[in-house]
């Protein structure tokens, strides 16, 4: 047995019929007012139709690519070194790398110096590699080469034989 | 913020110390007349350190500038002209050697080559060479590398053996251009 306000709402939404909707209408005071009610709610319900219906969103991919951007930055800041801001060389390495540097360098050129050890005198002393003399002028000129027997070890590289030439010669 | 200060420090201790490695060298050539005279005038002051050896060796009391040049080596592959009125000493550096800068030396007397040779110059081992009798003398050619920098230090230099870090930090320079080449 349906009450009042259960008949009342179903025939506002007009899904009462036959005899229960004759015996419904007969039963009300005063059925153009019933009617007019009728009326106002059924236009408030169609203006809440329109105005509560969800929004459809356009351009689907803008905001896909809005949310993955979002999510990035916040795994980003999630990660230690972005959350201080640096890169990869903070000072404390670059002492490190300094110093390994210094330490390579270090190693290296005395481990060049010990091996010249060896040799050292020789690369004090001045060579001559080649000599030779004019053989127009002086056929029959020799070359000799010495070192001074003092502290400036001074190389001597000796010509005998060259032509003389006049004293204007020494000119300056 | 001390961290920095400490690295600019340390930066800043490695360039002033390696300054003087790089130190450029002048190569002083000169063209020298001996002769004895009753009265001997002061020897240059150039070849002021050489003086008893010269005098030692060829026996004459005066040695007289008649020309000089001093070229500043910064690649090695310089060359420069010694000249008198008469004899002009060319002098083409062709590059550096374990023992100095290698040198091609030409005597010329005006246009006529007199002597030509191929010398390892060192820095420690001054070059003497000599020339042809010219008068009552002797002409002599010199060649002496100096540093340009720090004299003292050059003079102190001579006397001893060779900074050994410089010629440890030539001697890896060389094997580093070595590999490139």
């Amino acid at each position: 047995m349906k009450t009042f306000e259960e008949k009342w709402t179903a025939w506002l939404d007009e899904k009462l019929s036959g005899k229960e909707l004759e015996e419904f209408e007969a039963a009300l005071p005063d059925l153009q007012v019933a009617l007019a009610e009728k009326r106002d709610a059924r236009r408030l319900g169609v203006f809440l139709k329109e105005q509560l219906a969800a929004q459809r969103l356009t351009n689907e991919e803008f905001f896909s690519h809005q949310i993955r951007e979002r999510i990035a930055r916040e795994t980003e800041n999630d990660s230690p070194e972005r959350a201080t801001g640096t890169t990869w060389w903070t000072i404390p390495r670059l002492v490190w790398c300094g110093a390994t540097a210094l330490a390579l360098f270090l190693i290296t050129t005395f481990m060049f110096l010990g091996q010249q050890e060896s040799s050292e005198q020789s690369d004090y002393l001045t060579q001559i590699l080649k000599s030779q003399v004019n053989p127009v002028d002086s056929p029959n000129a020799t070359v000799s080469i010495f070192e001074s027997k003092t502290d400036n070890k001074v190389t001597v590289l000796w010509t005998e034989g060259l032509q003389s030439l006049p004293a204007d010669y020494a000119a300056k | 913020m001390p961290l920095k200060a400490v690295l600019f420090a340390i930066c800043f201790a490695l360039a002033t110390a390696t300054a003087p490695v790089f130190a450029a060298q002048t190569v002083w050539s000169a063209l020298v007349i001996a002769e004895n005279v009753p009265q001997p005038a002061p020897i240059p002051p150039e070849l002021t350190k050489l003086e008893q050896t010269l005098k030692e060796l060829f026996g004459y009391n005066q040695f007289e500038l008649i020309g000089q040049s001093n070229k500043t080596l910064k690649t090695g592959q310089e060359d420069w002209l010694a000249n008198s009125k008469y004899f002009g000493l060319h002098v083409d550096a062709r590059g550096e050697s374990d023992a100095g800068y290698t040198l091609n030396l030409k005597l010329y007397k005006e246009n006529d080559v007199l002597l030509e040779t191929d010398a390892s110059l060192s820095r420690a081992s001054p070059l003497v060479i000599k020339g042809p009798q010219v008068g009552s003398g002797q002409l002599l050619l010199v060649l002496v590398v100096k540093d340009d920098e720090q004299t003292s230090v050059h003079r102190r230099r001579h006397a001893q053996p060779a900074n050994p870090v410089r010629t440890g930090f030539n001697r890896l320079r060389r094997a580093v251009r070595g590999l490139f080449r």
